[in-house]
């Protein structure tokens, strides 16, 4: 039996009077690329963020490997090994490259944070994952100065510095050239060999199919199907809410 | 060997150092000392506001609260509790530290213009205890501190406290410094451009905001009491006041708060002006005039502060073929071709 990564149970989320995620309750396996899709406005980013602890859920658990996460801060469920980008990319844009990598460098005692944060060994291993994502030779440029592309591989390559076990990706596609689209999938397929889990969010339905071992589609906030890919493209519950009938 | 730009760096740091120390021998007169006193002082508030209005972006209007805690703090523990002037200034500088836990978990809680207007009704909350509880703080008549050192004639004690004032300014940079070098320092810059971003890095947030905060109202505090051992009399209305944190955020913003000597150059431009308006002006409001005018200046002209904009100036005469991307220096390629190895 595979082991459960992120799931929930009855998590609920209302902003107003729209409730963007209502009663989920999902499964993620471990050590697969498990895909979230679903219309625009279906709770997939809702869902992200209050399982990364940005926003406290109504109702409901997470869990992450059997704990329970929920209304844990971001940085604590950061820590527990859950790395994540944000759509449309957030990087710190008037720190270069390099510095940007160092920030996700975790130490807990006072000592180790009053450490150089330029040392030797940060160093190596930033430099390591900015080679392996191929923006290494713009280290020392300020993260603004960046192309949309490169931004978004540079918020990959940081969230990988945490060294997370489990990397939950919004919309990594989105706004990529298709080139570019090809790096990012082979990347994570890579990365997925190597034992780290996925859980992507994404709208480029190609993508998702060639990329996933898993799929799960939001309706409404609510999941309404889950499988592997084959079996969710053959589904009349999913055409049915992508496209309205 | 150490690369030609930091040598230069080193040698401005030295001269610059060597030029502060030698201030009151070159003073003309114990007025023009004692005017060295204030800016010397205004350094000191400016680099200790830059703590955490430099490393986090949280701009703290309010830090006069803890420039007033430090004198008040320092001046009764000395009248009521009979301590040793100095004795009095540290205790009354770890008190406003134990302070400052309760009061940055509430203001740090709200970020942008909310958290200046927090700071600022601080300022004014302490400023009506202060005045109103007059049996204990002296009111508006004002607490008299006696001096550290009652043989001192006044040029003298004004000398003394330059360097006082002078020693606790290199304290204060050193930490910058150590911290502005540090993994934790990394944290809090990441907190000034997108906290949530930071937090879900692995950053704790919260408690690196709150650890910036004390250590900047610590370091306030000093400068405070310090102050009050120096000028030897304490008004609420002067020690509470708004315009104490306009000041230090002015400076700061001025000289430029990403850099580790941006207050402190700040504080020589602005407190000078101060005083000289001071002279000139003394009768009139004009300095209140010319600090809002140097203000908006500033924040259109030069948000980064003036250590960007001349090295901009710079870097435009004497590298015309700078590119828009940055420049590696000659220390980031060799530690580079040394990490290749």
């Amino acid at each position: 039996m595979t082991r459960r990564s992120v799931e929930t149970v009855g998590l609920t989320k209302a902003f107003g009077g729209v409730v963007a995620v209502d009663d989920a309750t999902v499964t993620f396996q471990d050590g697969k690329i498990n895909a979230l899709i679903g219309p625009n406005g279906s709770g997939k980013t809702t869902f992200f963020n209050c399982v990364t602890g940005m926003i406290k859920p109504d109702a409901g658990r997470a869990m992450y490997r059997g704990q329970d996460i929920t209304g844990r801060s971001p940085h604590r469920i950061a820590r527990a090994g859950i790395g994540r980008s944000f759509q449309l990319c957030r990087i710190f844009p008037r720190m270069t490259v390099l510095d940007n990598m160092l920030v996700a460098v975790r130490t807990t005692s006072l000592r180790a944070q009053l450490a150089n944060s330029h040392n030797r060994s940060d160093l190596d291993r930033a430099r390591g994952w900015l080679r392996r994502v191929g923006i290494d030779h713009l280290e020392g440029v300020e993260a603004r100065n960046l192309s949309y592309g490169q931004q978004k591989l540079l918020e990959l390559a940081g969230v990988l510095m945490g060294d997370p076990e489990t990397i939950m990706l919004d919309e990594p596609a989105g706004g990529v050239n298709p080139a570019l689209i090809e790096r990012i999938a082979a990347l994570v397929r890579q990365l997925n060999k190597e034992g780290r889990t996925f859980l992507i969010v994404e709208h480029n339905m190609d993508l998702v199919m060639s990329l996933s071992d898993h799929v799960v589609v939001f309706d409404r906030g609510r999941p309404i199907a889950a499988g592997p890919p084959p079996v969710i493209r053959a589904d009349p519950r999913v055409l049915e809410a992508y496209l309205g009938v | 060997m150490p690369s030609v730009s930091s040598l230069l760096r080193l040698s401005v740091v030295v001269a610059g150092a060597a030029l502060a120390l030698s201030f009151p021998m070159l003073a003309p007169n114990p007025y023009i000392l004692s005017a060295g006193v204030v800016v010397a002082s205004y350094a000191v508030l400016s680099t200790s506001w830059n703590f955490v209005g430099g490393f986090t972006g949280y701009i703290s209007l309010g830090h006069g609260a803890y420039v007033g805690l430090g004198a008040y703090g320092t001046g009764l523990l000395i009248i009521k509790a009979g301590l040793p002037s100095f004795a009095a200034l540290l205790l009354s500088a770890a008190l406003v530290a134990a302070l400052a836990v309760p009061i940055g978990i509430a203001s740090l809680r709200v970020r942008g213009a909310s958290f200046v207007i927090v700071s600022i009704s601080l300022v004014l909350i302490l400023l009506l205890i202060f005045q109103s509880w007059a049996s204990f703080t002296g009111g508006s008549n004002g607490l008299v501190v006696p001096r550290p050192f009652p043989g001192l004639r006044r040029p003298d004690h004004h000398l003394v406290f330059f360097y006082l004032f002078c020693a606790l300014l290199a304290v204060a940079l050193l930490s910058w410094w150590v911290i502005d070098r540090s993994r934790f320092g990394m944290g809090l810059k990441a907190i000034r451009e997108d906290e949530d971003k930071a937090q879900s890095l692995g950053t704790p947030t919260f408690a690196f905001k709150l650890l910036a905060f004390v250590a900047s109202a610590t370091f306030t505090a000093l400068g405070g009491g310090l102050y009050a051992l120096w000028f030897g009399d304490l008004d609420p209305v002067f020690q509470f006041s708004i315009l104490t944190g306009a000041y230090m955020v002015l400076m700061a913003l001025l000289g430029g708060v990403r850099h580790l000597f941006g207050p402190l150059l700040g504080a020589l431009v602005v407190g000078s002006a101060l005083e000289y308006f001071k002279v000139e002006y003394g009768s009139t409001q004009l300095h209140l005039v010319a600090t809002g005018l140097l203000l908006a200046a500033v924040v259109l002209f030069m948000p980064d502060g003036v250590i960007p904009a001349l090295s901009d100036v710079y870097n435009r005469l004497f590298r015309p073929r700078a590119t828009s991307i940055r420049e590696a220096t000659a220390a980031e390629l060799r530690s580079q071709e040394e990490v290749r190895g």
